[in-house]
């Protein structure tokens, strides 16, 4: 008779072992999105070369065109400065934003990413959550720049007021550019082959642009096709809002480039991210 | 049993000479084997820097004033050249530091070969390579509008002055090689950039704050870049009188020779103190 009480009591004990306390609540998709943007956060502490590689390479722009450059474009070093370090902020958030992608690329050849979607939470969390951590990254290297251009003479006539409007305006570029980058992760399946492909855009999307020299200087073509970079416009939205000195029609473009970056790449990339989760 | 003859070794000094420059061709040949199959890189390096002359030609060159007037293409140019020169630091470098930390540097070291051919054979194939980019910058040159206004005597000198430099920058590169190990070759990459923006190749140090432009002027690029404007016949010379600009010519092979004189012994004594 002990065997047939023998299996139910071991049951019992394992399901008593097991269930000790009550199943936590599911995680909504708010509380999810915050747990990975902390886990983006907590990346920055273990793999601080992505913060210095967002922060090295802008400040050492600013100082080689500046004190090598800006006295052959602009006279002096104190007007071209007046001109380029807003261009610099957005080239400094424009190389931070890619390591949206380069982060989500190696969860994805590591396997985090298949782990991640075993777990009962939203979905999208994953991308939203990171993008969200990203933010911190953002604000650093667009910062950093402005601080060491105050340093060398810059005085943006847009006061706090203008910085600060500024510097929101970098977040929601920076947000909706990122979108680029996690489409190419999830596109391309090593973090090599990722860095191969979006290096050369990147160059693209910085040197083919206003950020560093007005493009009225350049030929006619040259002109047309820097006009008509997204970039352009954001750089030309951020010295407006710095100097105080810009236009709705400067800001409607500005806002214009950034909606295009996340309507197209962000429809894209939840395609493929759907894709993913079959 | 069979009986392997090894080469005997020359004991004159005809003999001997003769062996350096076999064997050295020997591992030249060897580089060009190693470029051959992986034409990637070879592409890559002179696209890079056709990109660099367009870049800076289009995108930044209308807004730079050029001293004394004259178009900044032509200002350019000159300083593309000893550019790329400087630029091949980086691939000697690594191609050094492959070889020594995958073990075919000691390789060669055991064999009954000339110890200078490995050093000599690597020069001699940079020093072609060099000359292959030379060409490749001088059509991109060409392309874009540039013109060599001096007589053919003044334009073959410069091209003189730019591949010495090349050859002293070329043992730069073996001893940054044999003292690097391949993670740290990032350095040597890293460090191309700030020296040659820091002289007179794409702007006057006419036109940069005076303690930097002192600076600019007094980097061996730059002596480089000023002699062969002067014997291109290009504008943008510059107007600061200083005694490095009036004696450009002079510096550029003083500067090489120096050069030279430091990093060809520290590369031999490095090869020779390697694994021991």
């Amino acid at each position: 008779m002990t065997t047939s009480t023998a299996p139910a009591t071991e049951g019992a004990a394992r399901r008593g072992a097991l269930s000790a306390r009550t199943r936590p609540p599911k995680a909504g998709p708010l509380s999810a999105a915050l747990t990975f943007a902390w886990r983006s956060m907590l990346k920055l502490k273990h793999v601080p070369d992505q913060m210095s590689d967002a922060v090295v390479l802008p400040v050492m722009f600013t100082l080689m065109f500046t004190f090598l450059f800006g006295g052959a474009i602009s006279g002096t070093t104190h007007d071209y400065l007046q001109f380029f370090l807003p261009g610099v902020m957005v080239l400094a958030v424009t190389l931070s934003s890619v390591f949206s992608g380069i982060s989500l690329n190696l969860d994805l050849s590591k396997g985090s990413f298949d782990r991640f979607r075993t777990l009962p939470i939203w979905r999208p969390s994953m991308l939203i959550g990171a993008a969200l951590g990203d933010t911190f990254r953002y604000f650093v290297a667009s910062l950093v720049p402005f601080l060491v251009g105050l340093l060398l003479g810059f005085r943006p006539g847009g006061g706090v007021v203008g910085l600060l409007l500024a510097l929101l305006f970098l977040q929601l570029f920076a947000f909706c550019l990122s979108w680029l980058w996690t489409m190419f992760a999830l596109l391309l399946s090593t973090p090599t082959g990722f860095q191969g492909l979006t290096m050369p855009i990147q160059f693209v999307l910085v040197f083919a642009s206003n950020v560093m020299v007005p493009p009225q200087t350049m030929p006619g073509w040259l002109d047309a096709v820097v006009s008509a970079n997204p970039i352009s416009h954001v750089a030309t939205a951020v010295r407006g809002l710095l100097h105080g000195t810009v236009t709705a029609g400067q800001l409607g473009a500005g806002f214009l480039a950034c909606a295009a970056f996340l309507v197209v790449f962000g429809t894209v990339t939840s395609v493929l991210f759907s894709k993913r989760q079959r | 049993m069979t009986v392997i003859d090894t080469p005997a070794i020359p004991t004159g000094a005809g003999g001997r000479l003769r062996w350096v420059f076999i064997d050295g061709w020997t591992v030249t040949q060897r580089a060009f084997a190693h470029w051959a199959r992986n034409p990637g890189v070879v592409i890559f390096t002179l696209l890079f820097n056709v990109l660099i002359v367009l870049l800076f030609n289009y995108l930044i060159g209308g807004a730079i004033i050029v001293p004394g007037g004259g178009e900044y293409r032509d200002f350019l140019m000159p300083g593309m050249f000893t550019m790329t020169m400087l630029f091949g630091i980086a691939q000697t470098t690594i191609a050094v530091t492959t070889d020594v930390d995958r073990g075919v540097t000691d390789r060669f070291r055991s064999m009954p070969m000339s110890s200078a051919a490995v050093l000599i054979g690597r020069a001699v194939a940079d020093m072609l390579f060099s000359i292959l980019t030379l060409i490749v910058m001088m059509l991109a040159g060409l392309a874009i509008g540039w013109r060599a206004a001096g007589s053919s005597q003044a334009f073959w000198g410069a091209v003189g002055l730019i591949l010495l430099l090349r050859f002293a920058l070329i043992w730069i590169g073996v001893y940054l090689g044999l003292v690097l190990h391949t993670e740290a070759t990032t350095s040597a990459q890293t460090l191309e950039f700030p020296v040659g923006f820091l002289s007179s190749a794409f702007v006057s140090p006419d036109t940069m704050p005076a303690w930097l432009g002192t600076i600019a002027e007094w980097n061996p690029l730059s002596a480089t870049v000023t002699a062969t404007r002067q014997l291109f016949g290009n504008p943008g010379v510059g107007q600061s009188g200083s005694w490095v600009v009036e004696n450009a010519t002079l510096m550029a092979i003083v500067w090489p020779v120096l050069l030279l004189l430091i990093f060809l012994p520290l590369s031999v004594k490095s090869y020779r103190n390697l694994s021991r």
